[in-house]
């Protein structure tokens, strides 16, 4: 039986099962797609985090030293799965640089991918400037430091957040019913923050209904509103427009509240991008034959284990993302539970 | 073909005609029916901001739009389901004022009870906040006075010419104020309600002492009605109350 373990994907689930199973003195391969180990929070330069509001370099910085220094991992940064023959215990696994691997158990952390909101046409998005992603206002905070429209550079008077672009929507086929699961924190977060520097900006969110679960009220819901004077307001928008006469676009809605149709003028639009199985994540499953939603593609835990963290297939196990939208700190628990998971596969004996 | 949703469309809007003629062609018809847009444009923000900024009324902003207060509040549920506090307080925060001018008729009719106050899960203070909204309204000259306030001033009338009220003359006078016709004798101008256009309540409530024979409450009142019931040497006083009020600005110079 070979001895060492593969993990696929060195985003915060990779990492971290990586991290846990080097400090426990498994032999561990780590395979990341791109030439940066981080995954999305680094590679798209997130800015602030949810829920513990700290930095990705905080968060993932110190999991990412702990990999790089570890003799017991080995990184292999720009490489990808390109094969898998063997059953568990035994996976002869060929590499995108021609390498072959020889391993014993497979960690799928492959991760997600943010919605294109190309898509929803009606949004304007990648039509008029000033329709922005929720990503891009992220990367406008971290790389730039401050709040502007595109199309003219100026501080936007208002700001509004359309909720669910690529959730929770039937119209874009089977494959975006589902939640993103973090939209509604992170717009309340961002919609804190941007009330926070420049308290003379207005801050809208456009939600259907809001799902800051668990100890996330609070700080996402609760208190954009109370001590941020965020204003929810409930209706989907519909269509995005762009008046020439004023230079300001108009959020077409219903407000569901009041039961009148609105279009109201803004300066800047963010929109809260919906989760989808990473293309990596939709490869990884076909090669090793997981099993996968049949509607949304990500890749679903054996049916017969009460463990999430198996697959249908012994010996490969699967953590974060790939497995549906989920929270970065709840990603690098799973991470670390198919960590665990991949030890009692192995049978080893830890002594401490 | 009726109109889907009528009750959201005020009549004003609905434009339709019995015959109309375009270019000599006949158009009448159910389809030349058209209903003016009521899309909401914009929100008064410094309206909201008026709101929110002020210490009584900032907690509006802590409303999660549940409705416990509107569920729990007395007059919603009893008296006119128009009157929504956690209505008032969605279109107050985002400035809707056109949609709170549409309930300026039942927005007074607060009775102070607390409820919603009190049982707030997110600590609104319900009623302060639609104090704020009102007093809001009322600067900009949205809403009136509220009648009871109306009701206060007639009433103040009356106690600073007599030093006293006269029961009759206070209730009879009021109701005359609002609408209701008012019978009276043609010699001393009283008031006869048996023949008078008012509210059956009211006539069971001057027939109870009749029927029931109390003839010392009747007397009492037959008195009042004749002789006016008055404070001993109200008219110096009244002279030193009137000059007060009038320095302190609670009553119009003259008035």
């Amino acid at each position: 039986m070979a001895k060492s373990v593969l993990v696929i994907g060195g985003g915060p689930a990779g990492l971290s099962a990586a991290r846990a199973l080097g400090k426990l003195g498994v032999p561990t391969v780590l395979v990341e797609k791109e030439n940066k180990l981080g995954g999305r929070p680094v590679l798209e330069s997130y800015h602030t985090l949810i829920p513990r509001k700290m930095t990705p370099s905080q968060v993932l910085g110190p999991y990412i030293e702990d990999v790089q220094s570890n003799g017991n991992v080995r990184i292999m940064l720009g490489t990808e799965i390109e094969a898998c023959e063997g059953e568990a215990g035994d996976f002869k696994v060929s590499l995108s640089n021609g390498e072959k691997l020889e391993v014993s158990a497979i960690v799928v952390a492959t991760g997600f991918q943010h919605f294109d909101s190309r898509r929803k046409g009606e949004l304007g998005y990648g039509i008029y400037p000033d329709v922005i992603t929720n990503l891009q206002l992220e990367q406008m905070f971290s790389k730039e430091g401050r709040l502007y429209r595109p199309s003219n550079g100026e501080l936007p008077k208002r700001v509004a957040f359309v909720f669910c672009v690529g959730s929770r929507d039937r119209q874009l086929g089977v494959t975006n019913v589902h939640c993103c699961r973090y939209g509604c924190a992170l717009s309340g977060l961002q919609a804190s923050e941007i009330r926070e520097k420049y308290p003379e900006v207005d801050v809208f969110c456009y939600y259907m209904d809001v799902r800051t679960y668990g100890t996330w009220e609070y700080p996402f819901y609760w208190a954009p509103q109370e001590e941020y004077g965020v204003r929810y307001v409930r209706g989907r928008i519909a269509e995005i427009t762009f008046n020439p006469a004023d230079g300001r676009l108009r959020v077409k809605h219903e407000d569901t509240i009041v039961q009148r149709p609105a279009e109201i003028p803004m300066d800047l639009v963010v929109l809260v991008l919906g989760m989808e199985p990473s293309p990596g994540t939709k490869k990884v499953a076909k090669i090793l034959g997981l099993k996968q939603d049949p509607d949304s593609r990500f890749i679903v835990p054996s049916d017969e284990s009460g463990s999430n963290i198996r697959s249908n297939k012994e010996g490969i196990f699967i953590a974060g993302a790939c497995k549906g939208p989920i929270d970065i700190e709840s990603s690098m628990a799973e991470g670390e539970a198919a960590a665990m998971e991949v030890l009692n596969f192995l049978g080893a004996k830890v002594t401490v | 073909m009726p109109i889907h949703e009528r009750s959201l469309i005020e009549s004003e809007r609905v434009l339709r005609k019995e015959r109309l003629v375009i270019d000599g062609i006949d158009v009448s018809g159910d389809w030349n029916l058209i209903i003016l847009p009521r899309t909401v444009e914009d929100y008064d923000l410094d309206f909201a901001k008026e709101i929110m900024e002020s210490p009584d009324g900032k907690t509006i902003q802590q409303c999660y739009q549940c409705s416990y207060c509107t569920a729990s509040c007395p007059v919603h549920n009893y008296w006119d389901d128009r009157y929504n506090p956690r209505h008032f307080i969605y279109l107050a925060r985002l400035g809707m004022v056109d949609e709170l001018q549409k309930r300026v008729d039942v927005m007074w009719r607060c009775v102070s009870c607390h409820k919603c106050t009190h049982r707030c899960p997110k600590g609104v203070l319900v009623e302060d906040v639609l104090k704020v909204i009102l007093r809001a309204m009322y600067k900009r000259g949205l809403i009136g006075d509220y009648p009871s306030k109306k009701f206060d001033q007639f009433f103040t009338e009356s106690v600073l010419e007599y030093g006293r009220i006269e029961d009759g003359e206070l209730l009879f006078g009021w109701m005359e104020k609002q609408g209701y016709k008012i019978k009276k004798d043609p010699i001393l101008r009283k008031p006869i309600p048996f023949f008078s256009d008012i509210p059956k309540w009211l006539k069971d409530m001057v027939s109870k002492p009749i029927k029931e024979g109390n003839i010392g409450f009747l007397m009492l009142n037959a008195k009042h009605m004749l002789f006016h019931p008055r404070t001993k040497e109200w008219n110096k006083f009244k002279q030193v109350l009137r000059k007060v009020m009038e320095e302190e600005g609670a009553l119009a110079k003259g008035g």
